[in-house]
């Protein structure tokens, strides 16, 4: 009788009508043919599921709010039968394998094709999703959210099929990346990381739902609002299909203009002129964002890594660098990423890809790319930039945006030369030179600039003076380098005085706007900037380790949701944030991993 | 002044110990405090709520450092050029594990006989006194010692023993009567919003305090 009365309860609390909803249906099938590839799937009845993102469920629909946080029989099998799934390929079709119909689902699956630098056509002929389809979209509250998966199987737009010219097996042990299975631990990092970076307002995909197939083979359910990258849009472009190319960024808009409050000001007769506006200005904000928040992410021509609104997608290379690590880059077996200060010139390039294909669309004649090298959304694009690393620069030092506002309002000359003097210490080198790291190259950047803003407005309010050379060092130099690797010359030595100097007018400029004392901005300003630049943000080597530690030592998904939950909270760098967690020390996993984040916190 | 206990509450209830406190210092403006809390894990809000507490006395330079994280040897001396160094509440053993790990509880010895303000609420006031049993005990009532601390020693800047947010009850008074059997010193027990004030060795009490001596419970004020 008790589970009876329980199944009946889940039942209501499940959308189950959503839920069915998903079943590879997108407005991209009715409107673009040729985007692309269309599979049966199978249901993998065998997946345990790893982790499931309550709080996303929710926001989707798909659970209601007054769900608890169990993972009961209804959800478990209503999760299966939705998302873990394989697509039958055509190496299936050609071997004649069969699969029990009952496991064959109703609906066909898209695997998109976009554009991506590492295959050889260029033009995006037979790239895409080389291991992902797309389960559908479903609508909830005025939202709508795409949603895909990553590990369904191998399509024919993988890499390992356009280089070999024939069509592989799922799970083919011969090749990696074009098996077409998701890696577990690539999934749960992307889960963590991408919890993290959601909390701390950097636009990303979210992680719903992973299930280990063991061998650490995994299927990864990934959700956005809009999974369109530029990508999807640059292929039409390369390949001169204006049809196409309309369609897609047609359908692209019609989402934003249905989801997105910035695009209810979009007016109906300059939709395309009000998608370069948008487009230049998320790409001048995630260069600067991705720069001052220490993260790299391999953007590239083909407009590959992010969304279109800039969002991250695909967490296989991002990291979050703990100290400014600026010649870090990722060595890709037959090619180096772009380095974090090179991301700014890609985004650029991007968007002025992205001018050419709306030019395209709105006259009809494909013009070359270097008629727009001196458009004005490039000029706009350097405005926002520069305005939002002047902002940026302000909130990571600890001003509150009230400050801000008026800084930058008053006394922008000063904030700019403090954060050139800023700039010249965060990308001050080892005199060691470029070094190998596991997964590329590096050359070791010296000073913990976020060390420095967490600590100088407390010795400056403590003294009356300014640090010295050696005090300077002393507190801003990384732990993990030696004083023998600092070669500071005499421009140096005035920097660090020229450095402290400024700070300090930032300091005084405030305090006479608001007409307070020097004390009591330093002090609100040490307090902000203590949790902004705390010593323990995670790095991507810890979420490497701490994913490791996770999928050995949690097997239950509940506890899965609820230590990402805890990951998530001890990460989060608002300073007016409250936690809903207890303040007692750390003990068991989480005291584990928070020695990890600790330990790692410098590193890349 | 060397030192003040706080026996818990928030900065309302604590207001009375705040002021004896300050009465202290002739220009509040010009102190300098230095919040240590018992664990960097969610300090924040206690830090904010610290500034507030004090902003209220005209008192801007307050800083806070986290022993258990790592510092520089700079923002280590900063600490030291404080007027008041204040020790937050929570779990006892955490907080003298890490102390004791940087050698802090030394420094801070040698901080307040050069002249130094000591505070302390709850597991900070604790530290201060001759030991940290008070921590352990009643069963209902007591900080996890999941870092394993055996010895039990404490500052001994305090000459009493000191049992923070004490509830007048039978259930507490029984086990605080039996280990004050076993003390030489007295122990001060103290509900939120009361506390100690120790100046020079000689002590003043606000609000409600209970002193168990002997196996016997005396209530002062």
């Amino acid at each position: 009788m008790g589970n009876l009365k329980r199944k009946k309860e889940n039942s209501n609390l499940l959308n189950v009508k959503g839920f069915k909803s998903i079943n590879g249906s997108h407005p991209i099938q009715n409107n673009l043919k040729e985007a692309y590839v269309s599979y049966q799937a199978r249901i993998r009845p065998e997946a345990k599921i790893k982790y499931f993102n309550y709080d996303l469920a929710k926001q989707m629909g798909l659970i209601s709010n007054s769900h608890d946080e169990v993972m009961t029989e209804d959800l478990e099998s209503i999760l299966i039968e939705t998302f873990s799934l394989q697509i039958i390929n055509e190496f299936d079709i050609e071997n004649n394998k069969e699969f029990p119909e009952e496991l064959i689902k109703d609906g066909s699956y898209m695997a998109t094709r976009y554009l991506q630098l590492q295959h050889e056509d260029k033009v995006g002929k037979s790239s895409g999703d080389g291991r992902s389809i797309w389960n559908g979209h479903i609508k909830h509250k005025g939202k709508i959210w795409d949603i895909s998966s990553c590990g369904t199987g191998a399509t024919c737009l993988s890499p390992a099929t356009s280089k070999y010219n024939k069509y592989f097996e799922t799970g083919d042990p011969s090749i990696s990346y074009g098996c077409g299975y998701g890696e577990l631990d690539e999934g749960m990092a992307s889960a963590l990381f991408s919890k993290i970076l959601h909390s701390n307002n950097i636009k990303t995909e979210e992680t719903l739902v992973i299930f280990d197939l063991g061998k650490n083979a995994s299927i990864n359910v990934r959700v956005h609002e809009n999974l369109i990258r530029p990508s999807h849009i640059f292929l039409y472009l390369k390949q001169n299909n204006l049809e196409a190319l309309k369609s897609i960024v047609d359908l692209y808009i019609d989402r934003q203009m249905h989801n997105s409050e910035k695009w209810e000001k979009c007016p109906k007769s300059k939709r395309y002129d009000f998608l370069l506006k948008c487009f230049s200005e998320d790409m001048a904000q995630i260069s600067a964002d991705f720069e001052d928040e220490y993260i790299f992410c391999w953007l590239d021509w083909d407009g590959d890594n992010i969304l279109m609104d800039g969002s991250i997608i695909d967490y296989g290379s991002i990291r979050q660098f703990g100290m400014f690590h600026h010649e870090y880059k990722f060595d890709d077996d037959d090619r180096f990423s772009t380095n974090i200060k090179e991301q700014k010139q890609k985004a650029k390039y991007m968007l002025q890809t992205m001018i050419q294909a709306v030019e395209y669309i709105k006259s009809g004649e494909k013009r070359a790319l270097n008629d727009f090298k001196d458009h004005e959304f490039l000029s706009s694009f350097e405005s926002t930039y520069n305005n939002r690393k002047n902002r940026n620069f302000l909130y990571k030092t600890g001003f509150s945006e009230k400050h801000i506002k008026q800084l930058l309002k008053r006394k922008l000359e000063l904030v700019e030369n403090t954060r050139e003097n800023f700039s010249y210490f965060e990308k001050f080198k080892s005199n060691k030179g470029l070094i190998k790291v596991p997964d590329g190259v590096n050359w070791q950047v010296v000073f913990s600039m976020r060390r420095l803003l967490r600590e100088l407005p407390k010795i400056l309010l403590m003294r009356d003076d300014l640090l010295s050379q050696e005090e300077f060092i002393s507190v801003a130099k990384a732990e993990s380098v030696d004083v023998s690797e600092i070669d500071l010359n005499s421009y140096g030595t005035k920097k660090i005085k020229d450095f402290q100097a400024s700070y300090l007018d930032l300091i005084k400029a405030c305090a006479d706007i608001f007409q307070t004392n020097e004390s009591h901005i330093l002090q609100r300003v040490g307090s902000r900037s203590n949790v902004i630049n705390k010593a323990d943000r995670v790095t991507g080597d810890a979420i490497t380790l701490i994913v490791d530690k996770l999928i050995k030592k949690i097997q239950d998904p509940v506890e899965m949701h609820e230590m990402i939950n805890l990951i998530n909270d001890t990460q989060r760098i608002d300073p007016d944030a409250k936690s809903k967690y207890a303040k007692i020390p750390p003990k068991g996993l989480i005291k584990e991993i928070m020695k990890i984040i600790v330990e790692n916190r410098e590193g890349i | 002044m060397n030192l003040a206990l706080y026996g818990g509450g928030c900065s309302e209830e604590v207001e009375a110990i705040d002021r004896a406190l300050l009465d202290n210092f002739s220009n509040p403006s010009e102190i300098k405090m230095t919040f240590i809390p018992s664990c960097s894990y969610f300090a924040q809000e206690d830090y904010n709520e610290f500034i507030e507490q004090y902003e209220k006395f005209n008192i801007h330079k307050i800083i806070k450092f986290e022993v258990d994280m790592p510092y520089s040897e700079i923002m280590c001396e900063q600490v030291f050029s404080s007027d008041i160094i204040h020790l937050g509440g929570g779990n006892t053993f955490y907080f003298i594990k890490h102390l004791r790990k940087n050698n802090f509880l030394k420094k801070l010895k040698d901080w307040v006989r050069a002249g130094g303000v000591l505070t302390g609420l709850s597991a900070g006031a604790i530290i201060m006194t001759p030991s940290i049993n008070t921590a352990s005990f009643p069963d209902f009532d007591k900080d996890d010692n999941e870092v394993n601390i055996k010895n039990m020693k404490g500052m001994s800047l305090a000459s009493f023993e000191f049992f923070p947010h004490y509830k007048n009850s039978k259930r507490y008074d029984n086990e605080l009567i039996k280990y004050s059997k076993q003390l030489s010193v007295p122990l001060y027990a103290c509900p939120d919003g009361s506390g100690i004030l120790q100046k020079n060795g000689s002590l003043s009490f606000v609000g409600k305090v209970s002193c168990f001596f002997n196996g016997k419970k005396f209530s002062i004020n």
